[in-house]
């Protein structure tokens, strides 16, 4: 079927041009962050753990963002949108720890839940 | 057609909008409110899962060692591998490479499968293991209290995550039936770039949900 061409294709307007050669880049970064936290997550590294992953998990995802889904020629509008989505899922996740951190400890059960005690 | 018109009318431009652009801009604006939505979705996942990794430290930190890293791991490989062929698609409709999308968007397709299939086995696994959510958990190797919530967590966030999958594979599944149907060009290729944006987020999610689950 046949379309008719505008005569101001909206890719021109919107994006330069690049290659693929970014594309392979950051698959090649994401399979190395990949790897590396593997390793660390399986290491015991104590406290330390948790930030690492997070970490890693965050500049990958930060990544995927920017250049897979093309965060950095997105119009403002559309940036403002996702980043509010994220602070508002840090105000949830500081508010509700916020919360947990300065009481005193939950009285949890001594024992992992039977049969029984589902039944009781 | 009048030879005093100075633009063709694009046949994808919806009465309402004036122009292409303004289309395209309030799609792409739409597709990002969407996935704003999507990521409140998940946020509330990993907050539950963090107030019980809170309580039940020992429990969550056992029992993620009981899952298989090298499946996990694997199934990280292949959606990462999927997110950069679906960026690949988009990049070749852009230049009008069809039968290059079509390729690359099939790809993608198999990779879904693919992660679907992995993660089925291990499900399945943990089905005859007995590492179940809730009061189903009958798993003896990990006694600790609070492992049947991490199992619960567990089948919930890779549960959401795999629909999420379902959806993104049917998703492209469609793209590629217009692909292949010639609907896109060089000037209108606006559903596979929020195709594409969805798979990310899976592939986003996945990001997560691995180092959380599997390694800590």
């Amino acid at each position: 079927m046949a379309h008719e061409t505008p005569e101001t294709p909206p890719s021109q307007i919107q994006q330069h041009e690049h290659g693929t050669g970014r594309y392979f880049l950051v698959w090649a970064i994401l399979l190395c962050f990949t790897a590396i936290t593997v390793i660390t997550g399986r290491t015991d590294l104590g406290s330390a753990n948790l930030p690492i992953a997070l970490l890693i998990a965050t500049v990958k995802a930060t990544l995927v963002v920017l250049f897979f889904m093309h965060m950095t020629e997105a119009p403002g509008a559309n940036r403002l949108v996702f980043v509010v989505s994220l602070v508002f899922s840090i105000v949830l996740l500081v508010g509700v720890f916020g919360d947990l951190w300065t009481r005193h400890p939950m009285s949890l059960p001594p024992t992992a839940p039977t049969q029984e005690s589902f039944d009781r | 057609m009048s030879s005093s018109e100075t633009h063709a009318p694009n046949p994808h431009l919806a009465h309402h909008f004036e122009t292409i652009e303004k289309q395209d801009y309030a799609v792409r604006l739409g597709m990002w409110l969407f996935l704003g939505t999507e990521v409140l979705l998940f946020a509330g996942l990993f907050l539950g899962y963090s107030v019980y990794r809170h309580f039940y430290h020992e429990a969550f930190h056992e029992a993620s060692r009981h899952l298989d890293l090298w499946a996990g791991a694997t199934n990280t490989v292949v959606l990462i591998t999927s997110s950069l062929t679906v960026a690949l698609a988009y990049h070749a409709i852009k230049k009008g490479q069809t039968k290059r999308c079509a390729g690359l968007l099939i790809f993608t397709i198999l990779c879904a499968f693919a992660f679907l299939v992995i993660k089925g086995i291990e499900y399945h696994h943990k089905f005859q293991e007995g590492a179940l959510p809730g009061q189903w958990y009958h798993y003896a190797e990990v006694t600790a209290p609070g492992a049947n919530l991490y199992y619960t967590v567990y089948f919930l966030a890779t549960g959401l995550h795999a629909f999420h999958v379902i959806v993104g594979m049917s998703i492209l599944i469609w793209i590629l039936s217009r692909v292949l149907r010639g609907h896109f060009s060089p000037t209108y290729y606006v559903p596979v770039e929020l195709g594409g944006l969805y798979w990310h987020l899976v592939d986003l999610v996945w990001i997560f949900l691995f180092p959380l689950l599997y390694l800590i």
